[in-house]
């Protein structure tokens, strides 16, 4: 406030610069941004190219020094995107392959579960002891008929705790045949167990749709043990795994 | 010694290692491989056609081959030549030397770093070249004369160009722009550092004024090293920039250059330009500048030739059971139809397929589900309330103004019935704001959806969760600014491009993220949803727009043909085709089915931002920073006119709902209302003009524009036409 303030030296180069490279109408404070920026790439530049001199085992950083450093780091930060030819050869094979069908009445016309971000991100402590041995990932809708404690004859993604299950059945169930198709309902069905975390084996009632059994068309009452997550029981069938991470 | 491979297209998987890491001091075997990467598909790009493609490769071959064994030759190599001449064949005659100055540009190029041409120096020009002798090929693989000659070539195809009479001096300048450019560039690339400034100080000042921005550009490219990130400008050295001169300006050129003292500059020309020659009159100063102005030239008038179905779709029947109102279901038949108002593209009259308009399933659509009908019944209603404008009759605007967005609003979208606005912003944030009372409600937990009754008629209100009511909603999920965003038309999703790399879908009924879309790994600058839903297009800086549709994780086409960033994407409205604005200054229309680019429009003088297809589906209409806007027409491919007025940047554009007014919103702040019908009632579309494609542009600005309306400093980055004709405009209040 007093003296008159003078810009730094610095400050003088980048207004030049951005003079030179016909930049007229710039705000006051992009002059300290490209400042930091230019502070920041030399340094880490010089910074690189000290270790790669003293890998070499040289005493004094030199100008293929240099040249490495910003060789890395051109691959690594500023990358560019792919040349054209690789682009067009990408285009025309992606190009020859027709467009696919639309499948009529297929709801939300989503990717596949795994590349969506539709799949809850978080997973319920379980509390109470691992009856099995299993790798208790995702549970298993048990299946029950009728008064028989029948084991699921199609393929379990984890062993269910055998508890006094059978009792629980509701509405009769009516066969059609000895299998089974288990459905675990998608998310937007209908299902309560979302939200029980259960410290006691919570055994809840899942309804499950006629049209998802397909041509079964058996109304059956499943009951859910929730071993260790509430939500994850609520995938879609065909996922197999633990998708955690997907995007 | 390697034999590049020639037949444009074929690219050798092992040569792919080598493109990042080019050495300056190469033998020039290994630059071949390099170069030869970067140019082969230019031969496939060139004149010859598709069809003789192969016919063509071979005959390079050949040529390649001959090329190869002179060069032996010279430089006494005659058992690898006895060897080589075995091997592939060839017979003892062919190893004629010809023309004393190939011999000298082939040795001296041999020392230093050399450039490659594709060996397409046998399908340069159209004018019926015969064969092109071995020289020509030789020296294109070898540098083109003595740096330190460049400026005397340059100012001696300078002063020739100005010494030719008035109606060719007008084409023949184009010469210089690519020229200076090129030659600027080999200098650079070849290390002739001190020869290139001095080239670029001497003749850079001559230059069109509007290429200003470009060689700005080059002035800071120094170094060979500076042009290796810089992709655009290594797709301009490699691409051959398209002149279209008349054939009689085209002779004299010729005829100049072949004179012995003139074959190196010759050599330079057809080494990186492509002459498009048309018979006819020469055209005029005003007319090539307002068709240049691209970073690749103009458009070959073979580009533009391809069919394109720019017609609409037929708009399907939907039977509905009959309302207490006039609603009652739509006859395609034509039968009569009682108390039907005024139809305009729905309800078509025509019996006929309109022979312009795509076959309904040219590419797969997806069906109408019921509520889609109901939208369109609405659609219809709201049609019937429409008011016809004119230019006595402008529409009222209405204009939503971002308040506190701190320069941070980078893209604004309306649904199509104007009850949803979204903004996409800075923070890498996406806002959607309710436009009418009603508020945004979210739909109710899985929970809560088990309790309802599901056979009521209400359904749809119930399974809407009061306790999340509120006037806008937030969605959070990206890491960079939202460049693009897009409403479905059924108003269940919005898309949003960002700076993150990514396309993201989120669902407005539960207003969570659904599916990031991965694709591009560099900013995405735009997308939009198709008109019918489920496609998508996304267009960003790797140069590509890609097609994707919401249920593919990898998109399913692919656009590629720009020599700088996308910047901007909008589909046709019978969905069959793209048109996509690029930073080089071209935009191209892209057939969905293939994956073609079907038309290539020239003529603006600066990064295009804003696209907007007519409701007829026959113009389209482009602006760009440079102010102009444009109109083409996509049936011939000719630009049609040219509305001056704005002096800046134009952000939007948009057509009112029967096409007859225009709408341009600037960075100036303004609103400008433009006459369509008007402007596109006066066509010339004779032969010559259909087959040259040479325009008479009316400077009729002036008369086309109906309106300029001014904002107070709040630049207008989005413009839509609500189904009654009432312009909305949106932007960011920036004091």
């Amino acid at each position: 406030m007093s003296a008159p303030k003078t810009i730094p030296k610095d400050a003088q180069v980048m207004i030049q610069i951005l003079k030179d490279m016909g930049i007229t109408e710039y705000e006051p404070r992009v002059i300290n941004q490209m400042l930091e920026f230019t502070y920041r790439y030399v340094t880490t530049i010089i910074e690189d190219a000290k270790i790669y001199a003293t890998h070499a085992k040289k005493s004094n950083v030199d100008a293929d020094d240099i040249k490495l450093a910003i060789q890395c780091r051109m691959d690594q930060s500023f990358t560019s995107p792919p040349p054209r030819d690789f682009l067009l050869e990408v285009a025309r094979q992606k190009n020859q392959t027709p467009l696919p069908l639309i499948k009529p009445y297929t709801g939300p016309r989503l990717p596949p579960d795994r590349y969506c971000l539709t799949a809850p991100n978080y997973r319920l402590k379980s509390i109470q002891k691992k009856v099995s041995s299993s790798a208790g990932r995702i549970s298993v809708p048990r299946l029950s008929v009728g008064a028989v404690s029948s084991r699921p004859s199609t393929p379990t993604l984890g062993t269910p705790s055998v508890q006094s299950v059978t009792t629980k059945v509701g509405t009769p169930v009516s066969l059609t045949g000895q299998r089974f198709t288990v459905q675990i309902p998608p998310p937007s069905q209908t299902t309560t167990t979302k939200t029980t975390t259960p410290s006691t084996p919570a055994v809840s009632n899942v309804l499950i749709n006629p049209s998802l059994i397909g041509s079964k068309n058996i109304l059956i009452t499943t009951n859910m043990v929730s071993q260790n997550t509430g939500g994850e029981s609520l995938k879609r069938k065909h996922e197999d795994d633990d998708d955690y991470d997907a995007l | 010694f390697r034999a590049v491979p020639d037949d444009g297209g074929l690219v050798d998987a092992d040569e792919d290692k080598d493109i990042k890491t080019e050495a300056s001091n190469d033998s020039w075997g290994n630059n071949n491989a390099n170069d030869g990467r970067l140019l082969s598909p230019s031969p496939g790009s060139s004149a010859s056609a598709g069809s003789n493609k192969s016919a063509a490769g071979a005959s390079e071959e050949q040529q390649t081959l001959l090329a190869v064994l002179q060069f032996l030759r010279k430089n006494k190599l005659t058992e690898s030549v006895e060897i080589l001449r075995r091997e592939a064949g060839l017979p003892e005659d062919s190893l004629e030397p010809k023309g004393a100055e190939s011999s000298g540009a082939g040795s001296g190029g041999a020392s230093g770093g050399v450039d490659l041409e594709g060996g397409d120096a046998s399908s340069l020009l159209t004018a019926g070249e015969d064969q092109p002798d071995v020289n020509v090929v030789l020296s294109a693989y070898s540098q083109q004369g003595d740096p330190a000659l460049y400026e005397v070539y340059y100012s001696g195809l300078k002063r020739f160009i100005e010494s030719v009479l008035d109606c060719h001096r007008a084409e023949l300048s184009q010469v210089f722009y690519p020229l200076f450019v090129h030659m600027y560039l080999e200098l650079v690339y070849n290390n002739h550092e001190s020869e290139a400034k001095a080239f670029f100080e001497k003749f850079s000042g001559d230059q069109e004024c509007y290429y200003e921005d470009d060689l700005r550009v080059l002035s800071s490219l120094t170094k060979k090293e500076h042009m290796r990130g810089n992709e655009t400008l290594l797709d301009f050295r490699t691409s051959k920039f398209v002149l279209r001169i008349s054939r009689d300006s085209y002779q004299l050129l010729k005829r100049h250059l072949q004179e012995r003292q003139n074959n190196q500059i010759w050599n330079i020309i057809q080494e990186h330009l492509y002459i498009d020659i048309f018979d006819g009159m020469p055209r005029s100063k005003s007319q090539i500048d307002a068709m240049s102005g691209s970073l690749a030239g103009e458009a070959k008038r073979e580009a533009n030739k391809a069919k394109v179905y720019y017609g609409l779709l037929k708009e399907p029947e939907i039977e509905l059971p009959l309302d207490d109102e006039d609603e009652e279901a739509e006859n395609e038949e034509g039968k009569p139809k009682k108390k039907k108002p005024k139809k305009d593209s729905l309800g078509s009259k025509s019996k006929k397929q309109d022979p312009n308009a795509p076959s309904q399933n040219r590419i797969p659509l997806p069906e109408l589900k019921d509520s889609d009908k109901l939208d369109k019944i609405m659609y219809m209603k709201e049609a019937t309330k429409r008011i016809r404008l004119g230019p006595d009759n402008l529409p009222s605007i209405c204009f939503y103004s971002f308040l506190n967005a701190y320069q941070g609003l980078t893209a604004v979208d309306f649904t199509d019935d104007s009850s949803l606005i979204a903004g996409g912003f800075a923070d890498s944030t996406v806002r959607v704001w309710s436009v009418t009372p009603k508020k945004l409600r979210k739909v109710k937990s899985a929970a809560d959806l088990n309790l309802i009754d599901k056979e009521s008629d209400d359904v749809l209100e119930r399974i809407m969760d009061e306790k999340t009511a509120s006037e806008s909603k937030i969605l959070c999920g990206h890491s960079g600014p939202v460049y693009g965003i897009s409403f479905s038309p059924d108003r269940n999703y919005l898309l949003s491009s960002s700076e993150d790399g990514t396309v993201r879908l989120w669902s407005l009924q539960t207003f969570t993220c659904l599916v990031g879309y991965k694709g591009h790994n560099y900013p995405v600058w735009d997308t939009q949803f198709s008109p019918h839903g489920y496609y998508f297009v996304s267009g960003g800086h790797d140069r590509v727009a890609r097609l994707w549709a919401t249920d593919h994780y990898q998109p399913l086409r692919m656009f590629s043909g720009h020599l700088a960033d996308v910047t901007c994407t909008r589909f046709h409205p019978n969905s069959n085709y793209v048109a996509t604005g690029s930073s080089d200054r071209t935009i191209r229309l892209w057939d969905v089915l293939n994956g073609n680019c079907v038309r290539i429009f020239t003529g603006h003088k600066g990064p295009i931002h804003a696209l907007a297809f007519s409701p007829n589906g026959k113009f389209l209409a482009s602006g760009a920073t440079d102010g102009r806007v444009l109109l083409w027409d996509i049936g011939h491919g000719l630009m049609v006119g040219e509305l001056k007025g704005h002096t800046d940047t134009i952000y939007s554009l948009r057509f009112s709902r029967d096409g007859e007014i225009l709408a341009s919103g600037s960075m100036d702040n303004t609103v400008r209302l433009w006459d369509a019908t008007k402007a596109f009632d006066d066509l010339e579309t004779d032969d010559f003009t259909a087959a040259t494609g040479h325009i008479h542009l009316q400077d009729n600005s002036q008369e086309l524009l109906l309106g300029t309306y001014m904002t107070k400093s709040t630049p207008v980055i989005h413009l839509h036409f609500t189904r009654r004709n009432l312009l909305l405009a949106a932007g960011a209040y920036n004091p």
